[in-house]
């Protein structure tokens, strides 16, 4: 309509599909076979463990950075879907992936009602009453603990534990972890639908503000409970990945102060971007790990944790995964603008 | 049209408005008066923001008060806000498509009917641009872009002049002059901008403390004694 329409084309977006889509291949054939393929055992845990982090840490970004809510309780959840997919294999003896789906979708309903509240609060007051969820949790996971081949509703056993069956085509710690990294693809991939689709975009339209959502139709109460019922089917996927990795859970080792430390290394590692809950599922797994490896004390990274939350918070909102993408952003303009200036 | 019965709204011990009633059935029709004087809390009730206390709302004769908030939009109220409500990480594109999610569009093409607004606000090559990277003046078009789309039937504007230069004005005064033949919709436009409203709307709404003092044709009502002490009585004193 007038002379401004002219300025700024739409961005050429076809040269670049191809790099990308052959980087990702590059990265897939990296992540499953040359990785795995190298690892000792110690490590091939710590990786398997770390993808199933990157997956919480998923459900916790989806949260955050999709809809702007903050929920405290996901690494809770993570207990639940854990809790549910050694019951269910267990007790019923079905498949891995059967187990997995259940511990998913009963996750996602206890993540229901931690998302109850959110219906009417924000903000801080949501903070604290999904980390009241996760205590709640804590303490009946503590009080009951993981079934471990026993009988009965609880699974209890009172001899030997049985560990958690693995996929049939995973048995392998190895396979087990290919497996794992695909599980987490297609988390990504569920994501990625989302955000792309339509509840993207009202869950878009409710965080820049209620009122622009419910002016242009967004029924606000449906989209938030979907999206904590997605992060709750995340959480517990990624519990029922722990599971299987480890054959067996501790009751000690959901604690609240977990899922407040998901949500801080979410932050560290960038919940805007898809590479952020990788970074965190990283750093909460493989770093204290590596610091082992260096016969450092591995508790040494909670502090390192600390700083990098500070930093975070003061230098770079969008954390490490938003540094690396400026760096990168940074770097392809002195090329470009070395090639421009070249001829 | 816009029929307002009996339409009181007490917030705490302040009337914004009281008693109002009126019809409003001009294709364009400017909503003015002296900051206070109800205009945004009108707007506010016929989005569903603000119950009213006492009396109703209703668009083509169908009572507003039956529809919920968020069904409005499909119903055909749409609106833009004085503060930009621009969703800044969907491009501009999505942010159309983000209110198609929710409204009729009557079995056409999505894309076709995003690019047609995003054509008709002067908008068409920033399809692909995110809602961060857009002006102020852009993102005043994408608003009306977004509230355009989807068989609207009022289309309510708060302060769309607030802040442009001058071209930029020329250009919205354009828009809104078509915006009623372009998708039908009939548009009630808040503004202090007074050249903004004699450019485009045909009747004007005067209100002052919550009630109406005049409606009729924008010129005669804009030169009648009482709305020139009411309102520009107060503009000059502001400036």
């Amino acid at each position: 309509m007038t002379d401004q329409s002219l300025e700024g084309a739409p961005p050429i977006r076809a040269a670049r599909l191809p790099l990308r889509g052959i980087a990702l291949g590059v990265a897939a054939l990296i992540a499953l076979y040359v990785i795995p393929d190298a690892l000792s055992n110690y490590w091939l845990r710590t990786f398997i463990s770390a993808a199933a982090l990157t997956i919480a840490s998923l459900s916790v970004s989806v949260l955050f950075a999709q809809v702007g809510m903050v929920s405290l309780a996901q690494f809770g959840l993570l207990g639940v879907g854990g809790w549910f997919a050694l019951r269910i294999s267990h007790g019923l003896g079905v498949p891995f992936e059967i187990a997995l789906l259940c511990a998913g979708v009963s996750a996602a309903l206890v993540g229901l009602i931690v998302g109850l509240p959110a219906l009417r609060m924000r903000g801080l007051y949501l903070a604290i009453i999904t980390l009241m969820m996760a205590g709640a949790i804590q303490v009946l996971i503590s009080a009951f603990g993981f079934p471990d081949g026993g009988p009965g509703i609880l699974g209890k056993s009172t001899g030997a534990r049985l560990m958690m069956a693995r996929p049939l085509i995973a048995q392998s710690d190895e396979a087990y972890l290919r497996y794992a990294i695909v599980v987490t693809a297609v988390c990504y991939l569920l994501v990625l639908a989302h955000v792309r689709g339509r509840p993207g975009r009202a869950w878009a339209m409710i965080r820049r503000s209620e009122v622009c959502a419910l002016a242009g139709g967004v029924d606000i109460v449906a989209y938030k409970v979907w999206a904590f019922a997605l992060a709750g089917f995340l959480a517990g996927v990624a519990g029922a990945v722990l599971a299987g990795g480890v054959g067996q859970l501790d009751g000690s080792a959901f604690p609240a102060s977990q899922s407040i430390m998901l949500f801080a290394l979410t932050i560290v590692g960038g919940a805007y971007s898809w590479f952020g809950p990788i970074i965190a599922g990283l750093m909460l797994r493989a770093f204290p790990a590596l610091l082992n490896d260096f016969r450092v004390d591995g508790n040494i990274a909670t502090m390192v944790f600390g700083i990098g939350l500070l930093h975070a918070l003061i230098t770079a909102p969008h954390g490490i995964a938003g540094q690396l993408s400026d760096l990168t952003g940074r770097l392809r303009r002195a090329l470009s603008g070395e090639r421009k200036a070249g001829p | 049209m816009i029929e307002i019965d009996d339409l009181t709204v007490q917030f705490g011990g302040v009337r914004g408005l009281s008693e109002l009633t009126a019809r409003l059935p001009e294709p364009v029709t400017g909503l003015v008066g002296p900051n206070g004087a109800g205009k945004t809390t009108l707007i506010n009730v016929l989005s569903g923001f603000v119950r009213p206390t006492t009396g109703r709302v209703g668009i083509d004769g169908q009572d507003l008060s039956d529809i919920a908030i968020h069904k409005r939009a499909a119903f055909g109220i749409r609106r833009t806000f004085q503060n930009e409500q621009v969703v800044e990480n969907l491009t501009a594109a999505d942010n159309i498509h983000a209110i198609l999610d929710n409204v009729p569009t009557d079995g056409q093409p999505r894309a076709a009917l995003i690019a047609q607004a995003l054509e008709f606000v002067g908008l068409a090559a920033k399809g692909n641009v995110l809602g961060r990277d857009l002006n102020a003046y852009q993102r005043r078009m994408l608003e009306i872009a977004r509230a355009m789309v989807g068989r609207p039937r009022l289309i309510m504007m708060d302060e769309p002049g607030a802040g442009l230069a001058q071209h930029e004005s020329e250009h919205l005064r354009d828009v809104i002059r078509q915006l009623h033949g372009h998708c039908g919709a009939q548009v009630l436009l808040v503004d202090h901008d007074v050249d903004l409203i004699s450019a485009t709307c045909t009747a004007t709404l005067v209100l002052d403390f919550g009630s109406a003092i005049a409606y009729g044709a924008t010129a005669s009502v804009l030169a009648e004694p009482k709305v020139r002490a009411a309102y520009l009585g107060v503009l000059e004193d502001a400036t």
